[in-house]
């Protein structure tokens, strides 16, 4: 059974629906990444995931099941138990992130004393030995320190040890890299990938840098205006995009194997204080026709590979050729 | 902030006319129904203070020694009782059967009633009619009359006589007191001819907010305190704000040492105890006979209050020399004295505004703290704190004096803060000035 | 870090030093001299009292003279209590006006802090309303209007109750000082629960708020170590300018309240142009104020580490 199960989830706050209709699913180990462009609704679902939507938000979904539990049925008092113990979170901007008043010793113990009933003795030293497999020099003295004496790529260093120090279940990590220097990106990448893998914590990685995502994830789901648009292995996403939104994106990122010109997706997301009652990518897309006037579903497009696209209605004209095909060759394809 | 750096930038790249453009100075969002309130409040008392004194021309000095601390009244004509001092019944009239009332106004009460056998003294209670209890021992006497002239108002009173050695009560009687005004106060007034003492009745003019208690008409002072109050909640923060943007701009523009000087100067200043040094400029500056005590209270406010202002101008001026549409405008060969016109000015105009608009509050505020004291106007000129400092006095018996004038005070004191708290908010929306 | 309260320090000298300089020429600007509001007196016996205050000698002798006594820690003697040393009435009043200080700025604080966090926790709900219309009410009314108010509603309840729940004025005991020590808060707390407010409102929507919480930190523990902490910052900068208004504003107080604090004997002893009152007075509540803006600023590194580290370093 999966770490995480999600259908169908939706979230608003006030009058705007942030996120729409998202499912995702991870097993256990699996880095999933969570593609999209800004306000498509990617950190809106990271904090539903944690539970730290304010009480204001409406949240529904049709299934969320996270470590066998029914997570539509969850009290307060749960929550508090699965946050930083079972389900942690790495922030984007470990500037901000981290208390300017407490030592980063005390920030990175407070999962333990609250989660593991730890002393404050131990819970420090656990932290120590933390900080310092994840590279930090000194760490005993570096652990007596204050956010604002740190740099930034050790912020967010500091930052995966306050998150994986409790080792949970699954880690979401929020565009990890986007406030650091390109110079640290990297560094803090492998480490962040290296402290997954000697846990076997399942990671979703929310990003909007395609690059980063071919580095890290196993597989990918691609967000659009609140919606997860499509979804499948890196392979299958990467080089047989089946939405034509992941294949503008895929256009709009620069190549050194391949130079072509970049193309810019024309238009802009739609409001979603109003979303579209069709496909919410349909006034941008070049392939639009005539039924995008309707909402698709999710229709698959190959094994555990997903598109919110009525290209892959099994009824297109392009599936009954292809259907045609396969049975001419006799199922050899 | 970006915005700011290149608000002017096209102009200064424009012909040299384009500069004589010069952004408005934002005026505070009229939409907010609390601004318009405000608003209005600032502009009736104003005109409470100005147009008032001639629409009530009461005079806010003139004593009414028969209405000491009364309560609203109306116009109304008064009965003329002569003032013959000391009172004993005619020879001629018979002892009364019970408690006799000879006379019942403001002015004196007479009582009469018999005597009784085998009592020495009697002993006069006065109260309130609708009070229980005996009220106030007004007298011990011998006599079977007396004379109450205490503090009479229009009110019904209940008069019991009493058995003053073995308390026993002897005679009881509800009387009402008519408005009445003695002969000489009539005179005094002006009412009545000083050769006339034959007039019955005169027409007295109300009190609508009632008398303080020498008797003064409070609308009257209330209308002429908050002509002080306003006076100096407006002009010592028109002086001072005007003395610290100047000493600040020139610490500013100058730089350098001087800067350096001005500044430590300005610590300095900012480190003397207010209040006290309120007191002691005050006293420094003014005394003497015929000072009103106005003037040393703008001076000794104007002396400790700039700094402020002056700290504020001098911070926007070194952040807006280094502004890039500022430089640009120098390096074009824009003359210094037209940078600070065209650049500067409407940049900080908009600060100087709402520094000023909180100054007035808190200059009403200490005016009302000094007059409080005693350290404020000197009498006759009156102030709102001023009538706060009588009101306290008879603050149990008569709470209006002290809280009219104090809800004046809140009421300016809450109107001026709204009116700055929209007026920055408006500013901080429409010029990105660079916080210092 | 001890150079930097070193530095502080130096600077507050130098500041008393300007408060006396200050004092001395304002009050000697004041028409007139103490002895000319005693009765008539003989010009033999004038001169005899200018002696002995020293009024005889030029103004700059006197200065000179009344700088070395200062710095000897002797403040003189009263001119108008004869026979009474300054440094006495100081150290007799003084403690009562701090007393009461201290116990205003305490119910200042707690009650600000108390009052801005639940305003900001329960943002444009009834209880926040409820904060900011007597955050308004208390910085609108003078404070001298407040007391007298107390002073009614005391009487009130006492003339309810028909005996004396509390004392409407005076000092001694522990009831005669919270009632004065309230009102002489109440302004301050009111401006102090307003930056709170804005702070903690701040503090909620910051990012390590929302990760303390991803960490499982929730109720007490939150508001304690992440969200109190950083929030009372602003509130702590405006503590030094708070206790100057409050011990100064306790005048008014002490003179409605019937307390016998040094506040009352100041504004005496300017009616009667004491010099030597007036100069101690002046120069001691200087002092002390120097010495508090000092202390806030130590305490403030003590709380915001960065500041407290950086100055270290200096």
């Amino acid at each position: 059974m999966s770490l995480l199960k999600l259908r169908s989830l939706q979230v608003s706050i006030g009058p705007v629906k942030a996120v729409r209709d998202v499912s995702l699913s991870l097993e256990a180990g699996e880095c999933r990444a969570l593609v999209g462009e800004s306000g498509c609704g990617k950190s809106v679902t990271a904090m539903t995931l944690l539970g730290l939507m304010p009480n204001a938000a409406k949240i529904s979904a049709e299934e969320w099941w996270f470590a066998g539990r029914d997570m539509t049925q969850i009290k307060e008092r749960e929550w508090r138990q699965l946050q930083g113990n079972q389900i942690a979170m790495i922030f984007q901007n470990p500037m901000t992130a981290l208390d300017p008043t407490q030592t980063i010793g005390a920030q990175i113990a407070e999962p333990l004393r609250i989660h593991k009933g730890l002393s404050r003795r131990e819970a420090k030293m656990r932290a120590i030995a933390l900080l310092e497999r994840l590279a930090i020099a000194n760490p005993a003295q570096r652990a007596e320190q204050y956010p604002f004496e740190f740099s930034g790529g050790m912020l967010q260093r500091a930052m995966i040890a306050m998150a994986v120090v409790c080792e949970p279940e699954l880690l979401i990590a929020d565009e990890p890299t986007t406030a650091l220097d390109v110079t640290v990106q990297a560094e803090v990448l492998s480490l962040l990938q290296e402290m997954r893998e000697s846990s076997g914590t399942a990671m979703l990685f929310i990003t909007h840098d395609l690059g980063v995502v071919a580095e890290i994830a196993d597989s990918v789901s691609v967000m659009y205006a609140g919606q997860t648009v499509e979804s499948g292995s890196l392979h299958d996403v990467f080089s047989r995009e089946a939405h034509p939104y992941t294949q503008a994106l895929k256009r709009a990122v620069p190549s050194l194997e391949n130079p072509k010109p970049l193309e810019a997706i024309a238009g802009t997301p739609p409001d979603l204080r109003q979303p579209p009652s069709g496909c919410g990518f349909a006034a941008r897309c070049s392939k639009r026709m005539a039924i995008c006037e309707e909402s698709p579903p999710l229709m698959s497009c190959g094994e555990d590979h997903l598109a919110r696209c009525w290209l892959w209605h099994k009824d297109h004209p392009e599936r009954w050729r292809e259907a045609e095909a396969v049975s001419l060759l006799g199922g050899k394809l | 902030m970006a915005i700011s750096v290149f608000r002017f930038a096209p102009k200064t790249w424009g012909a040299a006319d384009d500069l004589e453009a010069v952004a408005p100075i934002p005026l505070p969002s009229m939409a907010n129904p609390t601004v318009i309130l405000s608003g209005l409040m600032v502009i009736f008392l104003l005109l409470f203070v100005t147009v008032g004194p001639s629409l009530w021309r009461q005079s806010p000095s003139q004593q009414w020694l028969s209405q000491i601390s009364e309560g609203a009244s109306r116009a109304r004509s008064v009965r003329i009782v002569s003032d013959n001092g000391a009172w004993r019944p005619s020879k001629k009239a018979d002892a009364p059967s019970g408690l006799k009332v000879h006379a019942a106004n403001t002015e004196y009460v007479r009582l009469q009633w018999p005597k009784l056998a085998g009592i020495e003294r009697y002993r006069v209670y006065r109260g309130d009619a609708d009070k229980p209890g005996l009220g106030l021992a007004i007298t011990e006497t011998a006599d079977s009359y007396y004379q109450d002239r205490l503090q009479l108002s229009s009110e019904v009173y209940r008069y019991t006589i009493a058995d003053a050695d073995t308390g026993l009560l002897l005679l009881s009687r509800e009387v009402r007191p008519e408005a009445a005004m003695s002969v000489f106060e009539a005179q005094l007034q002006g009412l009545i001819p000083v050769t006339n003492n034959k007039t019955q009745w005169v027409e007295i003019p109300g009190h609508p907010l009632g008398t303080d208690a020498l008797g003064r008409d409070i609308l009257a002072r209330l209308m002429a305190g908050g002509r002080t109050s306003l006076f100096v909640g407006v002009v010592a923060p028109l002086l001072f704000i005007t003395f610290g943007c100047i000493f600040g701009a020139i610490a500013g523009l100058m730089g350098g040492w001087v800067d350096q000087l001005a500044m430590r100067f300005v610590d300095f200043v900012v480190a003397l105890p207010f209040l006290l040094f309120m007191i002691l400029f005050r006293v420094a500056f003014g005394i003497g006979p015929g000072e009103n005590g106005i003037m040393p209270l703008i001076v000794a406010m104007l002396v400790l209050s700039w700094p402020g202002s002056a700290r504020l101008i001098r911070g926007q001026v070194l952040a807006l020399r280094s502004q890039p549409f500022v430089e640009a405008s120098r390096i074009a060969g824009v003359s210094t004295s037209r940078i600070i016109l065209r650049h500067m000015l409407p940049n900080v105009l908009p600060m100087i505004l709402v520094a000023f608009s909180f100054a007035i509050p808190q200059a009403i505020f200490t005016e009302a703290f000094l007059s409080f004291i005693g350290m404020g106007v000197s009498p006759p000129t009156t102030s709102w704190g001023a009538l706060c400092n009588e009101g306290i006095k008879t603050l149990l018996s008569h709470p209006r004096q002290l809280i009219l004038p104090a809800i004046f005070i809140s009421l300016s004191v809450l109107a001026f803060n709204i009116l700055g708290d929209a007026l920055r908010d408006a500013t901080d929306r429409r010029s990105g000035v660079v916080r210092a | 870090m001890l150079s930097f309260i070193a530095r502080r320090l130096l600077s507050g000298v130098i500041t008393i030093w300007f408060i006396a300089t200050a004092t001395f020429f304002a009050m000697h600007a004041v028409p007139g001299d103490p002895l000319t509001q005693e009765k008539a007196m003989s010009p033999a016996v004038r001169a005899q009292l200018e002696a002995r205050y020293g009024l005889d000698k030029p103004l700059f002798e006197q200065y000179r003279l009344f700088m070395s006594n200062m710095l000897h820690g002797d403040f003189g003697i009263s001119f108008t209590q004869e026979n009474r040393r300054v440094n006495d009435i100081i150290s007799k009043h003084f403690p009562i006006s701090a007393t009461l200080g201290i116990a205003a700025v305490l119910i200042a604080l707690v009650g600000g802090v108390a009052a801005g966090s639940v305003a900001a926790y329960c943002r444009n709900r009834w209880p926040d309303r409820l904060v900011m219309v007597a955050v308004i009410a208390a910085i609108s009314v003078p404070g001298f209007v407040i007391a007298g108010l107390a002073q009614l509603v005391i009487v009130a309840m006492n003339n309810a109750a028909g005996k004396t729940l509390l004392p409407v004025a005076g000092w001694g005991s522990v009831s005669q000082i919270w009632v004065p020590a309230l009102v002489l808060g109440l302004g301050t707390m009111a401006y102090l629960s307003r930056i709170m407010r804005a702070s903690m409102l701040e503090v909620l929507s910051a990012d390590y708020n929302i990760a303390a919480k991803a960490k499982g930190v929730h109720g007490w523990r939150l508001f304690w170590h992440h969200q109190l902490r950083n929030a009372v910052l602003p509130v702590v900068t405006e503590l030094g300018p708070t206790i100057a208004a409050i011990t100064t504003g306790g005048f008014v107080v002490e003179l409605i309240f019937a307390i016998p604090g040094l506040g009352r004997y100041f504004v005496q002893a300017v009616q009667q142009l004491d010099y030597t009152v007036i100069m101690g007075t002046t120069v001691f509540y200087g002092a002390f104020l120097v010495l508090v803006v000092v202390l806030v600023d130590i305490s403030y590194g003590l709380i915001d580490p960065r500041i407290r580290l950086h100055r270290g370093r200096a």
